[in-house]
């Protein structure tokens, strides 16, 4: 595919969108002129001068308050601009979480050494995929700090704004913007299938560790970061499942990847040996110093708010996290407990899971580019399906296909959005791809193909086929 | 990558895009049956010789900022500049060109509507829930934040919103940067600064923004064409908070007007207007007669029934836009006060030029017929001459055999869907894009109601801006949900848009698209003007 403005031979110079900067503020907290300040709770980039801040601020609550005229209950969620696209959201009341994305743009230079043009691509951003962004940004928050109203509760606004601080500073560099797609909005989860017997060895795992170390609360387990079994509620697990797979797990290499010397070599344990190993907590329970801190996090913050340590264990592909209230001091007799009880039995099923994965590769056929790609959403588990994206990496998720298809994935997934009924739609693109979106009792379905001479009807029916192969359990609208 | 489609010919519906060398629009070349090599200027309805208006690639056309049609030099009579000593007369309507009013017989000078009085009162609690729950809210404010329209209520109560409004532009602009739109959950909010205009939509429906921004463009296009822009930067050049309302009283019934057709007339959507089915013997016939009637000022003579055009004819070289002929219809549609005589009235055809006035004298054929006659001048001093142009044609069309048929066209402006013999296909509207004309059968059953033929328009719409998006643009859209399956199809030559039975397949859609273009090849001597005339 070549773009006109890459034929066109000039050096064009082409930006991705970018972050241009991210606040938040709360107009109760200085409602006199002259306190503008107050209000301010955050503000990325922190060298921004402070009456620019402030009028910046000032703008989004002029909107937010105009916006009200037409509809007091559903204030302004975007605002448009020619070089940028700023995003409101309100996650606690009086609580304003602002994010400011700039246009992709291409610069043209011009002869004579006049200043390029610029030029903004205003119709590239989808509202729907920063709007999920921004929603993340403040569960990501959330699960790691509790509500913003908590911390003003225990420590006032002075350490509501040391955990904004230090928290944001650090997740702000971790988001890619430009490779944001439809999977931001859907925020699901990939779920491992397996056989009736295998589930089971698991289940009887869990059980079995939470019998004996009666202080794990809940349990989750993943497999190849992908999720089998979640003792949590949906909407805390949806979260926490992006941290690991976004940020936790790229950050560790597998240990049998890792060389001889590695302080990663598998322990032995007696005279079994296991792959077993804290990826939160003590790196390795040999150092007589090791600290047994654990992340925390906050669950159900909704109604009782609980707050617990993370613990994650991980044996070659399998990971699992317990979860233990933090009110509770973790020992190292604990962990030691821990670590002798599941690292050898987690060993044992990571390579029990391994053989049916690899079954399961197989009958799904040799690896081949399909004629077909597609992502598959089910809003009632949130489970989630793409053979659109590559495997994660930090923070990126990369996606195989041209982004333009990609954002018709978005435009569809908008128009479902907008109605509460079963559809169906197709169209073909100006390169000719087909794009196929349906949706139906709370599932959507999403298939693009490469079948750039076949019809209306001959599309429609290899839909048909894929979905009696790949969801053979799953009703569509015909 | 372009020859690259053109060798894959097995799709059954592909069309070839471009490329191929310019096709001789003569009648004998003209196929039966669409193939796939269609192009621009053969698909069913294309005129035979030149197009009657300029002609519009798409939608996007009119969104960019051009300037009027730059060769469209005519007289110096059309660039009637307004005296910088000039004083704006207050409650005098239109009279913007210098010295006298010329009040000579059968003159109206006024507004069409201005004898009616002004609209209803519009007296509404801005603040309440009724007027939250409009559809679609217009507002039209001056830079200075001055209210000069509302759709609902009154502008006096908005006046605060107002001037919120033309705070928030300024303040983005300060920032070397446009506001284009609010987005909230159920609704967005749309600006377009259109200097001296600031123009603001609010839409519950789920419209795209371009769309709202272009229908602004219509209403902005529409007090343009009562003022000129000319006289627009010149009073507010003069006094910055100035109130428009004064110049534009009596007028905000065509804006109302306007805003109901773009709610229910698919031509404003596709850039296309749709004529009377007419036998094409008859049609050339009151073709010819008004070519017979022309006058040295005459540019445009327009044949209208009701909203359709019954035929056009125009000076040599000189092209209507179909924006400005939508204004027209406006304005005609507005007001029954052409109904009580020959009108003569001003009006700017801001897409020809927005600089200066045509003077059109407007008159319905017969007293109780809505067929209109539209002529238009460059001359202000011209209405005997046009008047005398319409005796003469009327006198030729008295004694001719055409004038029986058009009567009995009259009789019948639509057609079912039926006719064409498809039992699954509720109603569809195909553009023909070389001659700027569109048919459409009447609606069926579960459209007729004013609320659900919205909604097949609002579904048109969304289709019509999936097919058109600036950045990525479709070949074709098939949608099925639980009350309508649509169909929608652009090609170089063509735009169809079609809705089913939602118990219809995606075979029966495709099997009807074939048909049914056969079917408007067939019809198109009725359906379409394939031979427009010029002076």
């Amino acid at each position: 595919m070549i773009s006109p403005r890459m034929a066109s031979g000039m050096q064009e110079k082409q930006y991705t969108p970018s972050l241009l900067s991210f606040f938040i503020y709360n107009p109760k907290f200085g409602p006199r002129e002259g306190e503008e300040e107050k209000k301010i709770l955050f503000y990325h980039p922190s060298e921004v001068e402070k009456n620019e801040k402030i009028r910046n601020v000032g703008l989004c609550e002029a909107i937010v308050q105009f916006t009200r005229t037409f509809c007091p209950r559903k204030p302004a969620k975007s605002l448009h601009t020619q070089k940028n696209r700023q995003f409101f959201l309100e996650p606690e009341e009086n609580f304003w979480m602002v994010m400011v994305v700039r246009n992709p743009m291409i610069e043209k230079p011009n002869k004579d050494g006049k200043p390029p043009t610029v030029e903004y691509q205003e119709e590239e951003l989808l509202d729907s995929v920063y709007g999920a962004v921004l929603q993340q940004c403040y569960s990501m928050y959330k699960i790691f700090n509790s509500t913003f109203n908590r911390a003003v509760e225990t420590g006032g606004v002075e350490l509501l704004i040391q955990k904004l601080e230090k928290f944001f500073y650090r997740y702000l560099q971790t988001i890619h913007l430009q490779s944001c797609d439809l999977l931001d909005v859907f925020g699901g989860i990939s779920f491992l299938p397996l056989d009736k017997m295998t589930y089971l060895k698991i289940q009887s795992f869990v059980n079995k560790v939470e019998e004996n170390l009666s202080l794990v609360k809940y349990t989750a387990f993943l497999y190849n970061d992908q999720l089998i079994w979640s003792g949590l509620e949906q909407d805390d697990m949806r979260i926490l499942y992006k941290y690991l797979t976004t940020s936790l797990f790229p950050r560790h290499s597998e240990p049998e990847l890792a060389g001889r010397d590695s302080p990663l070599r598998p322990e032995v344990m007696g005279n079994l040996l296991h792959y077993g190993r804290f990826l939160t907590g003590p790196a390795t329970l040999k150092d007589p110093d090791a600290k047994f801190r654990f992340p925390k996090i906050f669950v159900n913050t909704e109604d009782r708010s609980e707050e617990l340590h993370l613990i994650v264990y991980k044996a070659m592909s399998a990971a699992v996290c317990f979860m233990i209230n933090a009110s509770v001091e973790l020992t190292r007799e604990f962990c030691e407990q821990m670590d002798a009880l599941v690292g050898p039995q987690l060993t044992l099923l990571a390579s029990d899971i391994c053989e049916q994965y690899n079954i399961n590769r197989r009958i799904s056929g040799p690896e081949k580019e399909p004629q077909f790609k597609f992502i598959y959403f089910n809003h009632m588990n949130l489970a989630e399906k793409s053979t659109i994206h590559m495997r994660k990496t930090a923070g990126a998720s990369l996606s195989s296909v041209h982004p333009d298809l990609m954002k018709i994935l978005g435009d569809i997934n908008c128009d479902f959005a907008r109605v509460d009924e079963d559809e169906e739609i197709i169209v073909k693109a100006m390169t000719d791809y087909w794009v196929v979106g349906k949706k139906s009792d709370q599932r959507e379905l999403y298939v693009i193909l490469n079948q750039k001479n076949a019809n209306l009807i001959e599309v429609n029916d290899e839909v048909k086929r894929l979905c009696s192969t790949q969801f053979n359990n799953i009703f569509f609208l015909d | 990558m372009a020859a690259d489609v053109h060798n894959k010919g097995g799709a059954t519906w592909d069309t070839a895009k471009g490329g191929l060398a310019a096709v001789e629009r003569m009648r004998s070349d003209r196929s039966d049956s669409p193939t796939p090599g269609l192009v621009e200027g053969t698909e069913p309805g294309a005129g035979q010789e030149h197009t009657m208006f300029v002609h519009a690639q798409s939608f996007e056309d009119l969104t960019a900022d051009s300037e009027s049609n730059p060769d469209a030099e005519l007289t110096g009579n059309r660039r009637s500049a307004v005296g910088d000593s000039e004083e704006v007369q207050e409650g005098q309507g239109v009279e913007l060109q210098g010295g006298s009013t010329g009040n000579e017989a059968g003159e109206q000078k006024q507004w069409a509507g201005q004898q009616r009085g002004l609209r209803p009162a519009r007296e509404e609690d801005v603040t309440g829930e009724a007027w939250r729950a409009h559809r679609k809210h217009v507002f039209v404010l001056s830079e200075a934040g001055k209210p000069i329209y509302t759709r609902y209520g009154t502008e006096e109560a908005l006046s605060t919103i107002m001037g919120v409004m033309m705070a928030l532009v300024s303040f983005v602009e300060a920032e070397k940067n446009i506001i284009r739109s609010i987005h909230a959950d159920g609704y967005r909010v749309v600006f377009l600064h259109k200097s001296p205009l600031v123009l603001v939509g609010v839409s519950r429906s789920s419209q795209s923004e371009r769309e709202l921004s272009r229908e602004l463009q219509y209403v902005y296009y529409q007090i343009v064409s009562l003022l000129t822009l000319t006289q627009l930067d010149h009073v507010f050049r003069h006094k910055q908070n100035y109130d428009l309302r004064r110049l534009l009283a009596g007028s905000e019934h065509l804006t109302d007007n306007l805003l109901r057709m773009l709610e229910y007339d698919p031509g404003l959507l596709l850039n296309a207007v749709t004529s009377l089915p007419l036998a094409s013997v008859a049609r050339d016939a009151l073709s010819a007669g008004l070519q017979v009637a022309r006058a040295k000022s005459l540019v445009f003579s327009i044949l209208l029934a009701g909203s359709r055009l019954v035929t056009l004819v125009r000076k040599k070289d000189q092209y209507l836009h179909h924006m400005d002929l939508h204004l027209l219809f406006n304005l005609v549609g507005s007001s029954s006060s052409f109904r009580e005589g020959e009108g003569w009235t001003p009006i700017c055809l801001p897409k020809f030029n927005t600089a200066g006035f045509f003077h059109a004298h407007i008159s319905y054929l017969e007293p109780a017929s809505n067929l209109c006659l539209i002529l238009v001048s460059t001359d202000r001093e011209d209405f005997f001459n046009l008047s005398d142009c319409r005796r003469r044609f009327l006198e030729r069309l008295r004694r001719r055999s055409a004038y029986k048929a058009l009567q009995e066209a009259l009789h019948s402006p639509t057609y079912p869907v039926s006719q064409v013999g498809i039992p699954e296909l509720w109603h569809f509207v195909y553009k023909s894009k070389s001659s700027g004309l569109y048919t459409s059968p009447e609606l069926p059953v579960p459209y007729q109601g004013e609320e659900e033929h919205e909604r097949l328009i609002r579904l048109y719409r969304y289709l019509h801006s999936c097919l058109h998006h600036p950045t990525r643009p479709l070949r074709s859209m098939y949608r099925s949900g639980n009350t309508e399956n649509l169909f929608a199809w652009a090609t170089s030559g063509f735009e169809l848009y079609l809705c089913f039975s939602p118990l219809g397949t995606k075979a029966l859609a495709m099997s009807a698209v074939t048909k049914l273009l056969k079917w408007i090849r067939k019809e198109e001597d009725r359906l379409f003007i394939l031979n427009p005339l010029t002076y």
